[in-house]
């Protein structure tokens, strides 16, 4: 009963930790943009999350090695360099972000300065980071991020045309603009299937010392947890959807995603959405940054670990405080979190076959994985993604720039 | 130690683990013997900034940029391969994790830590 109550409160906190500001970002403005039309791909980048990051888990269960090894042990030195720099690139990207983020939810709750309120979220990152043991930081940020649940609410309460949303899990294109189409479906991928998401997740595993007996637990967190956190990106567009699109707005603020939530529920609405947002982003802040930190760390065989206390694992603490002290001096410039969310989502489609070619190599090892190695089902829909993902990655960047980033 | 290993996939770029369980680097190359004449055989793990010098024009970048010296693992001291590289001994008496050593000092003033 014990362990059927930890299951379940560590799938509650996946689900909180799902969303993050590329998701808020992507999933508001296609829903404002298409209506419902863009739902279909939900769907397709919550499976493709789910496929690796269960992928990803069992690989770290079985071998004890997190996805930053397996990059290097099978690209090489040179080429996982590539990788590594690349990924430490967007990761810091939507670090910064995910800390405007923050302060811009923080700004509205409290009216204070949007700049005090970037220090203000720093410092309290650092603090829980520095204070918290793991599975707290899990649980805290995961639960109070399950505040978004409001948005799912509020999309029932606004009676969106239901025939209509069904008709957005259909996959179909009706516009006369299907680059810009093109560009939101590309961007609502990267978003549901961002990298750091595993390389946090991987290493959580290892950290958590979990063994192939936990392989039933891995499998319940990726389809359960990000299963039914892609529920909330349903309801985010559906509530953009039904809100926004018929008027024409687009939401470029996070407050106008907020308003999503306080228009069909009133103040009550839009402080649940605030302190949702604020969580759900702060959360990912911290994934974004062990991300960063487990990275370097793996790629150059440092101790890591926020099991280890951080004298036994200098180098790997050093390298989270040097990540967020670089946020806040990039996000300190005034550059806008929306825009830089969205290059950080886009770049990050580029980086994501690097990524997932050699988690599929290793998870398809028996030296690697024992009898534990990928089974047909893995596989089939593995290469499935891999196509998907080299299609996407190569398509993301000239599709930002003819789109002008989705404005056409 | 005399099973069978693939050099390529199963040991370069693996993380090398000390009797401890501390990660202490990562196997930047091997030193082979008897390369031109009869079955090579693994001589050592080599590990360092230096070393990255022969994997790759990044290599080559990375190991201009980066300070350490090359540190020599006999294969003796090797214990164990899985998907890591297990040693008989600790870091410390391999002079492997130095750089960890080193950085200690920064961290280990605040409290808590």
């Amino acid at each position: 009963m014990k362990k059927v109550l930890q299951v379940a409160l560590g799938i509650l906190a996946a689900i909180g930790g799902f969303v993050d500001i590329g998701d808020l970002v992507f999933n508001m403005e296609a829903g404002a943009k298409f209506q419902y039309q863009l739902l279909w791909v939900v769907v397709v980048g919550v499976v493709g999350i789910i496929v690796y990051s269960e992928m990803c888990g069992r690989v770290a269960a079985v071998s004890k090695r997190p996805v930053f090894d397996a990059i290097r042990e099978r690209l090489g030195f040179g080429v996982g360099l590539g990788a590594l720099v690349s990924s430490q690139l967007v990761n810091l990207m939507t670090l910064a972000a995910e800390v405007g983020g923050m302060a811009l939810a923080l700004q509205l709750l409290s009216g204070l300065p949007y700049r005090l309120l970037i220090l203000v979220g720093i410092v309290a990152l650092a603090i829980v980071i520095w204070v918290a043991p793991f599975e707290w930081i899990e649980r805290i940020f995961g639960y109070a991020g399950l505040a978004l649940l409001v948005f799912a609410v509020g999309a029932i309460k606004l009676h969106p045309n239901w025939g209509h949303v069904a008709h957005g899990f259909v996959p179909h294109m009706n516009t006369p603009e299907p680059l810009i189409y093109a560009y939101f479906a590309v961007g609502l991928l990267g978003a549901a299937m961002t990298p750091y998401e595993v390389y946090f997740y991987s290493s959580g595993v290892v950290e958590e010392g979990w063994t192939p007996k936990d392989l039933g637990l891995n499998r319940a967190n990726s389809m359960i947890g990000y299963g039914l956190g892609g529920f909330l990106s349903f309801a985010l567009m559906i509530t953009a959807g039904t809100l926004f699109f018929p008027q024409g707005i687009e939401p470029q603020l996070i407050g106008t995603v907020a308003l999503g939530a306080q228009l069909p529920l009133g103040t009550i609405g839009l402080v649940l959405a605030l302190i949702g947002i604020l969580f759900a982003v702060g959360g990912a802040a911290i994934d974004t940054c062990f991300s960063g930190a487990y990275n370097l760390a793996q790629y150059f065989g440092w101790e890591w670990g926020k099991h280890r206390r951080p004298r036994d694992a200098p180098r790997f603490t050093i390298a989270w405080a040097v990540l967020l002290v670089l946020a806040l001096l990039a996000i300190m410039t005034g550059i806008d979190p929306v825009m830089l969310t969205e290059y950080a989502v886009i770049f990050s489609v580029v980086a994501l076959p690097l990524t997932y070619i050699p988690i599929l190599l290793v998870a398809n090892d028996t030296a690697y994985m024992g009898r534990y190695v990928n089974g047909r089902l893995a596989n089939a829909f593995g290469l499935l993604y891999l196509v998907i993902i080299l299609v996407v990655a190569v398509s993301a960047i000239p599709l930002m720039i003819v789109t002008h980033q989705g404005q056409g | 130690m005399s099973e069978e290993v693939d050099l390529g996939l199963g040991l370069l770029d693996h993380q090398l683990v000390d009797c401890e369980g501390r990660r202490c680097g990562n196997v930047d190359d091997l030193e082979l013997e008897r390369v031109s004449d009869g079955p090579p055989r693994v001589t050592a793990i080599l590990v360092g900034p230096p070393v990255w010098r022969g994997r790759g024009q990044l290599g080559r970048l990375a190991s201009a940029l980066a300070t350490g010296e090359t540190v020599r693992v006999p294969w003796e001291e090797v214990d164990k391969i899985d998907a890591a590289v297990h040693l008989k001994k600790t870091a410390r008496e391999l002079r492997l994790g130095r750089g960890d050593d080193r950085a200690r000092r920064f961290v280990d003033w605040i409290p808590g830590s």
